[in-house]
């Protein structure tokens, strides 16, 4: 469509306006305040000081990123299947829009909700407890809710969809006649899924992974209700300064750390697959 | 190589298949609980009764925050439309320098953590004066939400002819009519996605709202959330339940419309 130029700056200029004034402008409020001291107002990088020097804080943020991996890690292993059988195995449009649903509803469902769903079988007296005794896998309920390990079962389950979904866009728009070529060429069907269609999917893996790491070092909801408090990562800390102890300029300072060393791993992460790719 | 070929396959299903009960196993635990007779959570339930629905209508504070969270979800839904598919058009239909730019802007709110989404908000409205208002609430989900209808709107729109909105120009159409008469029919189906999108994660949203809420002004998942922390009980999964059968409602519209698939995988 021709769209006259005034027309243009202003259907362009108002949603550009609209971002700034709500999204940058309060981003750029958050990186301001981490500077400011709570008592006087005053200028000070005091805050990052009390950051980098008590180990609590490091403690938290190993924590975060400890799980953020742990999910990632699990969250690959059992999609990539997923994602490559949908693709591929499934023929029938009926069954593959079922399993569609299935993936979708759950990323429509607040985390609050899944949470809760986990709360109860995670339990002493809930349905993983029971099975595991019943199958003699342990002798009496073990502790799995309030663990590293219930928060990493809890968020795997919120981002399993993230990852099948990113996935399975990239394994859709593989060219099979490649696949096909090293099958006729007599490739092992195992050899054929590592030479030629794992390679072609790293785009899927790639962005996937990052989605859901990136997602699980900011989650809150999840973390705060699987950890029943005895776990802390740096999202509830931000969360105490800003709701409980009403220390702004703290709890930005916090949110600012999350960010950039976020940003710095994934950063680093893309450096090392460049340059795995060009050697 | 036959036997290994099937072996194969076989154990992807069943990866496949297990990974799909995991899916879908913890919503349907949630929605049984909702039903059970006892006092406190059963999984499998007890008997069958509707009564903890029935006790969730009756607690007025309960149906306002579902208000509270329609009234949201609606507003900042129309207002990312209002918003999105007028820069989306622009974006893409004109070339310009800083365009690239313009349109990661568009999209970077999804990959920053909604928590600090949820506090620089928090913070800028203190800064205002508009702190816990409707308009805190509002601005932060538009923001929360744009990425989504921006992502279907450009998608659809790239994936257009062009020479039919010319053809009406050409005819004499105004840039106002082409839009409506020809434009918007054709891109109709993804900007619907986008906004059941949009929707979606404004219904379910903790972390933005959690920071901008009061306890008169409160959406369903931040009220939920704070009913969790001291009370346990078969009501917390009534509401569950409710906002599942929401979700299934608006999965079920998006197949409809666009195809549950389409919608959420990128084929090129």
């Amino acid at each position: 469509m021709r769209i006259n130029p005034w027309s243009a700056v202003l259907l362009l200029g108002v949603p550009v306006a609209f971002l700034f004034i709500f999204f940058i402008v309060p981003f750029g409020t958050v990186a301001v305040a981490s500077f400011r001291m709570p008592a006087d107002g005053g200028w000070s990088a005091a805050n990052y000081v009390k950051i980098a020097t008590d180990g609590y804080y490091w403690g938290a943020l190993y924590l975060t990123f400890k799980i953020a991996l742990w999910v990632t890690l699990l969250v690959l292993v059992v999609g990539y299947p997923l994602a490559y059988t949908i693709t591929y195995n499934v023929r029938s449009t009926l069954l593959r829009r079922i399993i569609y649903i299935v993936i979708v509803t759950p990323l429509f469902t607040s985390s609050i909700v899944r949470a809760f769903g986990w709360l109860v079988l995670l339990g002493r007296k809930g349905m993983v407890n029971d099975t595991l005794v019943a199958l003699d896998f342990v002798d009496k309920p073990v502790q799995i809710l309030f663990t590293e390990g219930g928060i990493v079962i809890g968020m795997a389950y919120i981002m399993l969809p993230f990852m099948v979904l990113t996935v399975a866009s990239i394994l859709q728009n593989i060219n099979t006649s490649l696949l096909e070529a090293a099958r006729d060429l007599g490739a092992h069907p195992i050899v054929a899924f590592l030479k030629v269609t794992f390679p072609l999917s790293l785009p899927g893996v790639i962005a996937g992974s990052l989605i859901v790491f990136t997602l699980s070092v900011s989650a809150y909801v999840t973390p705060s209700i699987l950890s029943g408090g005895k776990k802390t990562v740096m999202s509830m800390l931000i969360y105490q300064q800003y709701a409980a102890t009403l220390n702004f300029p703290f709890g930005a300072t916090l949110a600012v750390a999350l960010l950039v060393s976020t940003l710095l791993l994934i950063a680093g992460y893309l450096l090392v697959i460049e340059r795995h790719a060009k050697g | 190589m036959r036997l290994s070929d099937s072996l194969g396959r076989a154990s992807l299903s069943g990866i496949s298949i297990l990974a799909l009960i995991f899916l879908a196993f913890p919503l349907l635990v949630v929605i049984g609980i909702s039903f059970t007779t006892t006092e406190y959570l059963r999984f499998p339930p007890v008997g069958l009764t509707w009564k903890w629905y029935a006790r969730f209508f009756h607690d007025t504070s309960f149906v306002e925050s579902l208000f509270t969270s329609a009234k949201l979800a609606l507003s900042a839904t129309a207002g990312a439309l209002l918003l999105g598919v007028p820069a989306g058009l622009v974006l893409a239909r004109k070339r310009f320098p800083g365009r690239q730019a313009i349109s990661a802007l568009f999209l970077s709110p999804l990959v920053l953590p909604t928590i600090v989404l949820g506090v620089a908000i928090l913070q800028y409205a203190s800064t205002m004066g508009f702190a816990r208002t409707f308009w805190a609430l509002f601005v932060g989900h538009v923001v929360l939400v744009m990425p989504y209808v921006m992502r279907t709107t450009l998608a659809s729109l790239s994936g257009f002819d062009i020479a039919q909105e010319e053809a009406a120009q050409d005819l004499g159409a105004t840039p106002l009519q082409t839009f409506f008469l020809v434009t918007l029919p054709q891109i109709k189906p993804g900007v619907i996605a986008g906004a059941l999108f949009a929707f979606i994660i404004s219904w379910i949203d903790v972390e933005v709202a959690v920071f901008n809420s009061t306890p008169e002004l409160i959406t369903i998942p931040v009220k939920m959330f704070n009913y969790i922390q001291f009370n346990v009980d078969p009501i917390i999964a009534a509401v569950s339940a409710i906002t599942i059968y929401v979700a299934i409602v608006a999965v079920l519209l998006i197949d409809v419309t666009v195809g549950i698939e389409k919608a959420t995988t990128r084929r090129e």
